[in-house]
């Protein structure tokens, strides 16, 4: 891509007249070594295909951990406006409301000590992973509606799981209102119903860390995190539910194409007015994915807390608490200025800053938390929101370390076995279904989360409040 | 009839060729077999599928996106084809295998840089699947 020129220190542009049909530039934050890392897949190419999408604003962005997806990359975000802007599903992606949530722990990990692998252990008997992945129990229609239209505290009320406290402290309150689970499809009730408090596979993992070091010692403290102190970070999402969600509004919105005279560089990119029939709807499943998903991490980190209650005994996990849960794969109506946009974060996150009233009252003077994982062996961070992502990035961060080796390629430069050795030499408890997996999610498959973070604290997105050290880990 | 991963940062890709178009839905069973296998387990399946389009790359996408949906919902790690049919309304098939836990590494078939046509004296696809 030649069109690439430099804006400041940590922001690259591709002008709109770079590509034919895009209508707004394309914009990169990174510094030039993760900037050649960017170049050498397709991300770039795919950030121009969604700079021609109907209704979009400002520019496209690309956090600095993007990497090459499909139809939009992974680390994208784009906002269009209401009320005909269009909404895309690959925007989104098939794991709708993927994310991550934080908790932390009332011991340290001098106190967990040796009863760090059993903690491991227990808790990969307690979350289903990998090729396990049913859940305890199937649920039935009106529970999964429930859970579709309120999210996790569907669960806090009828099941007794999780609190109030957990409510508060998840983005959006784990409940977008636009939830209309009858637009969610018979496909996706099959395969979300036994899912719930589930893992899945890929990337997914529950890591106990402990807090390396502290940063910004006053959002730190507000979040109630201390050095030394163990802490649980849990990244999964809406499971099958939200991949049939998705599956089924790329292809209905693909055939309605010609209807809304939209045409495309690249048909995952297949999108809908938000005015339309199709737009609305796909708006409504989504959010009711999204809300599963919030419930499903809610229902594993209710399990983690299970799992340090056999091993560190009631108290422990009654003291375990929520310090944050954020989505970093969804749509959102957000009112940036004065307009209405729909903002598209596919591997990016909500990133808002102090003062902001969807901040949790008790984060707002330091901002919101933004949790960034790193590798399996390396480490992971708690930043908290900035103003500059307000003018610059539509209140958005990066979601992780990103993407460096395919699959294949990582498997080919290390096995399985021989990493899970070298974790464990590292300090690193390992349970993972399987080598292979574990192969494809080898620290060296992925960018240096370090360099990604910096960048983002560079361009005032987000700043470094905490850096959490892996001692053990449970992968999908 | 053959299959090939072609490599993708972050999903995989797959190339498909076969001598017919036909060839390539079949094709497309042996990369999932690749993907899902869990090696024999006691018990056989054998699954009715019917799919509709008339956009054959369309209809590829969907057909690798329901044996993961089956491989799911169902277990299937599939290994034959007892029948399988094209024609101008979509597709019907039979899939047979073995009924076990296959990994849920693929969920489901993009329409990212889908392609399906003809490649000299025989035929080529590609199909994006997320995982």
């Amino acid at each position: 891509m030649s069109d690439l020129r430099r804006v400041d220190d940590v922001l690259w542009e591709i002008p709109a007249d770079a590509q034919s049909g895009m209508r707004v530039p394309a914009r990169v934050f990174a510094d030039s070594e993760l900037l050649d890392a960017i170049r050498s897949d397709g991300s770039l190419e795919q950030l121009c295909n969604v700079a021609t999408l109907p209704g979009i604003v400002d520019a496209v962005l690309a956090m600095p951990d993007v990497h090459q997806g499909y139809g939009f990359p992974v680390g994208g975000v784009a906002a269009t406006e209401l009320p005909d802007g269009v909404v895309s599903p690959g925007g989104v992606g098939y794991d709708i409301n993927c994310g991550v949530r934080l908790l932390a722990a009332p011991f340290g990990a001098d106190e967990l000590g040796e009863r760090r692998e059993a903690l491991v252990h227990e808790i990969s008997r307690a979350v289903p992973a990998g090729k396990s992945q049913g859940s305890r129990s199937a649920l039935g229609e009106r529970r999964l509606n429930e859970v579709l239209a309120e999210g996790p505290a569907a669960l806090v009320e009828h099941e007794g799981i999780g609190s109030e406290e957990d409510i508060e402290l998840t983005e959006s309150r784990g409940r977008l209102d636009e939830a209309d689970p009858a637009v969610v499809g018979e496909r996706a009730r099959q395969r979300g119903a036994d899912q719930l408090g589930t893992l899945g596979s890929g990337n997914h993992f529950v890591e106990v860390q402990r807090v390396e070091e502290i940063h910004d010692r006053e959002a730190a403290e507000a979040y109630g995190l201390r050095e030394g102190q163990v802490t649980v970070l849990i990244h999964s999402g809406s499971r099958g539910l939200g991949h049939q969600v998705c599956t089924d509004f790329v292809k209905r919105m693909d055939a309605a194409l010609g209807r809304h005279q939209i045409e495309l560089p690249d048909r995952q990119l297949s999108c809908a007015p938000l005015s339309s029939h199709e737009g609305r709807e796909y708006l409504a499943a989504m959010a009711a994915a999204a809300n599963f998903a919030w419930a499903n991490r809610h229902a594993i980190a209710h399990r983690v807390r299970e799992a340090i209650a056999a091993v560190l005994g009631e108290a422990a996990a009654a003291g375990t608490r929520q310090v944050y849960d954020v989505a970093h794969n969804v749509a959102k109506l957000e009112r940036h200025g004065e307009r209405d946009l729909c903002v598209q974060r596919k591997g990016a996150t909500r990133a808002f800053p102090p003062g902001s009233l969807d901040v949790p009252e008790r984060y707002r003077a330091v901002g919101q938390p933004v949790f960034i994982p790193g590798s399996m062996g390396t480490a992971s961070y708690v930043l908290a929101g900035r103003t500059g992502a307000m003018e610059r990035s539509f209140g958005t961060a990066c979601h992780g370390a990103g993407r460096r080796l395919s699959r294949t390629r990582a498997r080919k430069r290390i096995e399985g076995a021989e990493l899970r050795r070298a974790l464990e030499e590292q300090g690193i408890t390992v349970r993972s279904p399987s080598n292979r997996g574990l192969a494809e999610e080898a620290p060296l498959a992925y960018k240096e989360v370090d360099k990604v973070v910096e960048v983002v604290e560079r361009a005032g997105l987000a700043a470094k409040v905490a850096r959490l050290r892996p001692v053990g880990v449970v992968k999908g | 009839m053959t299959y090939r991963w072609i490599e993708h940062t972050s999903e995989l890709e797959v190339e498909l060729e076969a001598s017919t178009e036909q060839g390539l839905f079949e094709a497309g069973v042996e990369a999932m077999r690749d993907l899902l296998s869990d090696g024999e387990t006691p018990e056989r399946l054998e699954i009715p599928v019917r799919l509709e389009g008339r956009d054959r790359a369309a209809l590829l996408a969907d057909w690798l996106g329901e044996l993961a949906f089956l491989a799911e919902t169902r277990g299937l790690a599939p290994d034959r084809l007892a029948l399988l049919e094209l024609d101008e309304e979509g597709l019907r098939a039979l899939v047979q295998g073995w009924e076990g836990a296959p990994p849920h590494l693929v969920k489901g078939a993009t329409y990212h840089r889908l392609t399906l046509e003809r490649a000299g004296a025989g035929w080529r696809a590609r199909v994006v699947l997320d995982v």
